[in-house]
């Protein structure tokens, strides 16, 4: 029970996160006097500091100057209901059974949201400005723009990050995601929606390095009440984005394909 | 209608696997339960998305080479835990602890790697990471 604390503890974060430790220091604000959001920040964190600073240890991988020293820690209150009705449910058991072998990101498809700002491994760059927010994802290479204050186009079409348009509610960015295609997950192991799905993100910078989220899904073909959940990002000063061209080497579809035509037992039952 | 929640349970699964759910399930093509250390001679290193793999030729108890293949994350998260592209060079020789594919093969999935001089750096995440967790994201 230990370990699994300890596990917890090194990379909880997304669907978890509810600090115990208030970052302080200045928002930075835009020439308008919004919140600047702008910079370089990894999901699911609350632990102030460098990148380097804070994934030693057994974390999301270990800086390897120090692999002995403390774990970045997290807490949180926060209990995640998942609220699928029971037909739903059965499908995201079958595919956590099977391990997730139907994951689309395998296949090197982008993720949807709220994933895409799930990954602690990878960084996200958002760019502030008045007019709109840009945030570029580091996984799978792919991008957001939000324009602020206008209404979803018209001849918006299903895609896996959906159209996205914000609006200001005094100091958070409250965005709303719609026209999403039924191609991704939304968070853990089988995870799966309709395109009925409407993604609901209100993302408030409480210090200079930190920003709190709440994502609200909302998808009333499989869920009998909207999914909430709580996270935080923190800033990461001096982290840049690099390349993720997933298709470069994606051996994963044949390595799966081969697991079942050699009748290898990987499901879990 | 019965209405089945993620709960509790889900919460711990969650705190483990999520923030590393990325690319693909570690889970279906490796076996936790069948961890190894090996040390040998890398032949040669790929930094490829979306998981970065190189290759150590291994001695057996019988004097017989085998060379085997290891696979962890990708090249730019390799950056960021300590992995520059002069690390490690080909003829260096290395130990390795990880988990074996399930498909038998000379194939690993590589966590940590120590270095000749005791340097150890993390070339993949812990076992059971992405997909899913230990625990069902579903209450029966």
């Amino acid at each position: 029970m230990k370990k699994v604390g300890i596990l917890c503890s090194l990379l909880c974060g997304f669907a978890c996160a509810q600090n115990t430790k208030t970052a302080t220091g200045k928002v930075p604000r835009l020439s308008d006097g919004k919140p600047d959001l702008t910079g370089v920040w990894q999901p699911g964190s609350t632990v102030p500091g460098t990148w380097e600073e804070v994934n030693t240890g057994d974390g999301l991988g270990g800086n390897g100057t120090n692999p002995n020293a403390p774990a970045a820690t997290s807490s949180s209150n926060v209990r995640v209901a998942a609220p699928y009705n029971a037909e739903a449910a059965k499908k995201v058991r079958d595919s956590f059974n099977s391990r997730g072998i139907d994951d689309p990101s395998a296949l090197c498809l982008p993720p949807g949201v709220p994933r895409i700002e799930s990954v602690g491994l990878f960084p996200i760059q958002i760019v502030s400005r008045p007019e709109e927010v840009v945030m570029l994802y580091e996984y799978m290479d792919t991008f957001r723009v939000i324009p602020l204050n206008s209404k979803h186009p018209d001849d918006a079409e299903p895609t896996y990050l959906g159209d996205s348009t914000g609006r200001w509610e005094g100091d958070t960015l409250v965005v709303d995601v719609t026209h999403f295609n039924d191609k991704t997950w939304l968070v853990g192991t089988g995870t799966f929606h309709t395109d009925a799905l409407r993604v609901t993100e209100r993302y408030t910078r409480v210090s200079s390095e930190r920003i709190d989220l709440e994502v609200t899904m909302d998808d009333p073909a499989v869920f009998t009440k909207p999914w909430v959940y709580q996270t935080s990002l923190m800033l990461r000063r001096g982290t840049r984005l690099r390349e993720y061209v997933c298709s470069e080497n994606n051996l994963e579809p044949e390595r799966y394909d081969k697991l079942i035509k050699d009748n290898i037992n990987f499901r879990r039952n | 209608m019965r209405i089945l929640h993620v709960s509790a349970v889900f919460f711990v699964s969650a705190c483990a696997v999520l923030p590393l759910l990325a690319h693909h399930s570690f889970g279906a093509e490796y076996d936790s339960n069948q961890p190894l250390t090996i040390t040998g001679v890398v032949t040669k290193i790929e930094w490829m998305n979306p998981h970065a793999q190189f290759y150590i030729d291994v001695k057996d108890e019988k004097g017989n080479v085998n060379n085997w293949k290891l696979q962890g994350y990708p090249p730019g998260v390799l950056y960021r835990t300590g992995w520059k592209r002069d690390a490690f060079k080909q003829g260096e020789t290395v130990t390795v602890f990880g988990w074996r594919a399930r498909d038998g093969s000379n194939w690993a999935h590589a966590r940590r790697v120590t270095f000749k001089d005791g340097t150890k750096l993390y070339w993949g995440p812990p076992a059971n990471t992405g997909d899913g967790g230990e625990k069902s994201v579903v209450d029966k």
